[in-house]
């Protein structure tokens, strides 16, 4: 009887099965090659590296792991918390890497716009997509996860916005996962000049205590002129490994607004970087993380600014519970060209355990003399006095500290410009928050 | 609380020696000393540091990134820069081979 194989590893023999699986065009499957030939160069993250000093890998087991290849179930059972309520210009949804299914109305499509899976549109829309794909954002030679990303690249949504067309109606992309699967999703977004877009991309597993692995990578490139709403929540899983470059390139004059939220996975490791190349270009991001039982969250930003007069606007808020930890390391890099920056960088924190733990690590790197940079960085527990306050007019305990955790991400979620993701996030925040004595 | 989990041979840890093992989602660290044996989270409490990579000098293991002193029998941190106690796990010998219980605390 003839065997069928059902699943990729990470392995020689994965890769040259996966790339001859796969019909996409000649010089994506030369990045590929070029990409495995890195990975299989690097080492893994050493446990003395500055990066990853306080993350530990070592319990991570990239053989438990394979790329599915089974057709893909009509539909996931994963909660999406981003779309309700929001008319949408376009939808796509993938489980496993596998896309499940996606559309792009009308009346987008007309004026050019490209929405729609990673895989679909590398084939239908290559040419488009080859002066972007891991060349202008990610650095797919970064490291070994870098690396296997860009070797195994799969699922994910891509977006490509026009010239000139602005888009009213937010995109939406769910990468979902099954217990124990792994997910290579890759977003990328293109403006090209003086093009507006918001768009909405959200991970989740179908079992909120599963496992897995997410290998992945975002790209933003936004053009002269153009503005990008750009939200991504991650929500997998409380036993998901989860590994992400996440790079945003902005030009001349345009600007981004980048909301992250992460509270999914048993360990996260995310590189966020956003560049300014281009003169005048404005970049604000809101982060927003909250974590619980032993959840280790490490998010490592870089705000570059390369370019005179931009201005970057980084607030990180974590809140912490159980025996969870975040690391935020953060980097304000002011290239000797860059004169008249302002750049901004903040991580607060709100331990609501004795037993979590926030490492907040804030740093300047300024080689311009004309510049502002500022950076803060705060750490504490709930004040005794405020819930005494509110217990006093009658609120219990938990309703008390609910009010305060509220009341300390009120500052992002007022940056947040898209009422539906303010109000998902601030709803799953409330919901995770216990009672302490 | 936690069975205990067959997880050496006697044998497979030398007098004086160490051995860092993977045991029921924790990184540990199984010490002998003196014929007998102790186990201590593979974390130093002052930053997350491999304990285990440390240099043991009678029951004192030193974290090797800023030298913070664990003493394994019972955790305790006798230097700075650590201020806090690693957690200790229940060993136990039987016949050739080392059983641990995680202490989940």
């Amino acid at each position: 009887m003839m065997e069928t194989t059902t699943s990729l590893s990470f392995t020689k023999d994965g890769f040259e099965a996966f790339t001859a699986s796969r019909d996409e065009p000649g010089w994506l499957t030369d990045l590929r090659h070029a990409a495995w030939k890195k990975y299989a160069e690097l080492s893994w993250p050493a446990r003395n590296d500055e990066e990853w000093i306080r993350t530990d890998i070592r319990q991570f087991k990239l053989d438990r792991y394979s790329l599915s290849l089974e057709p893909p179930k009509p539909e996931t059972t994963a909660t999406a918390l981003l779309r309700e309520g929001v008319e949408l210009g376009g939808d796509c949804t993938s489980l496993d890497s596998l896309k499940i299914h996606s559309f792009v109305a009308d009346r987008w499509a007309e004026k050019g716009v490209i929405f729609g899976g990673f895989d679909d549109v590398v084939r239908s829309h290559g040419d488009v997509l080859q002066p972007y794909l891991l060349r202008r954002a990610v650095n797919p030679n970064y490291d070994k996860f870098a690396a296997l990303h860009a070797a195994f690249m799969t699922g994910g949504a891509i977006l490509y916005v026009p010239r000139g067309v602005v888009v009213d109606e937010p995109f939406y992309a769910l990468s979902a996962l099954t217990d124990g699967g792994a997910d290579f999703g890759h977003t990328l977004v293109i403006l090209e000049d003086g093009a507006e877009a918001t768009m909405l991309s959200e991970t989740a597993s179908e079992d909120t205590v599963g496992g897995g692995l997410h290998c992945g990578a975002i790209e933003l490139i936004l053009n002269p002129r153009s503005h990008l709403r750009y939200v991504n929540l991650q929500n997998w899983g409380s036993h998901v490994w989860h590994f992400a470059h996440q790079k945003a390139v902005v030009d001349r004059d345009a600007s981004l607004q980048w909301t992250i939220a992460a509270m999914g996975a048993k360990l996260a490791k995310v590189n966020q970087h956003v560049s300014m190349i281009g003169e005048g270009a404005n970049c604000q991001v809101n982060g927003v993380m909250f974590t619980e039982d032993k959840q280790h969250l490490s998010y490592h930003t870089l705000q570059h600014h390369q370019a005179p007069s931009c201005r970057s606007d980084f607030l990180y808020k974590a809140g912490l519970q159980d025996k969870s930890r975040t690391v935020w390391r953060g980097m304000i890099k002011v290239d000797p060209i860059a004169q008249r920056t302002d750049g901004y960088q903040r991580n607060d924190n709100l331990l609501l355990s004795t037993n979590a733990r926030a490492d907040s690590i804030p740093g300047l790197e300024i080689e311009a003399d004309d510049v502002r940079c500022t950076h803060g960085s705060t750490s504490g527990r709930v004040d005794d006095e405020l819930v005494f306050y509110a217990r006093c007019r009658g609120y219990t305990r938990k309703e008390a500290i609910q009010m305060i955790v509220t009341g300390f991400f009120q500052k992002v979620f007022d940056r947040i410009t898209i009422d539906s993701v303010r109000d998902a996030l601030g709803m799953a925040i409330a919901r995770r928050v216990r009672e302490y004595e | 609380m936690s069975e205990f989990v067959q997880v050496a041979k006697v044998s497979d840890v030398t007098s004086a020696g160490k051995l860092i093992l993977e045991v029921e989602d924790r990184m540990v660290v199984l010490l002998h000393i003196n014929e007998q044996f102790f186990c201590i989270d593979d974390v130093c409490t002052h930053d997350g540091g491999p304990l285990g990579e440390g240099e043991l000098c009678g029951y004192e293991l030193a974290c090797p990134r800023h030298g913070a002193k664990f003493d394994v029998r019972n955790g305790a941190a006798l230097t700075m820069p650590a201020t806090e106690a690693t957690v200790v796990h229940e060993v136990k010998i039987e016949g050739n081979h080392l059983f641990v219980r995680i202490n989940e605390g």
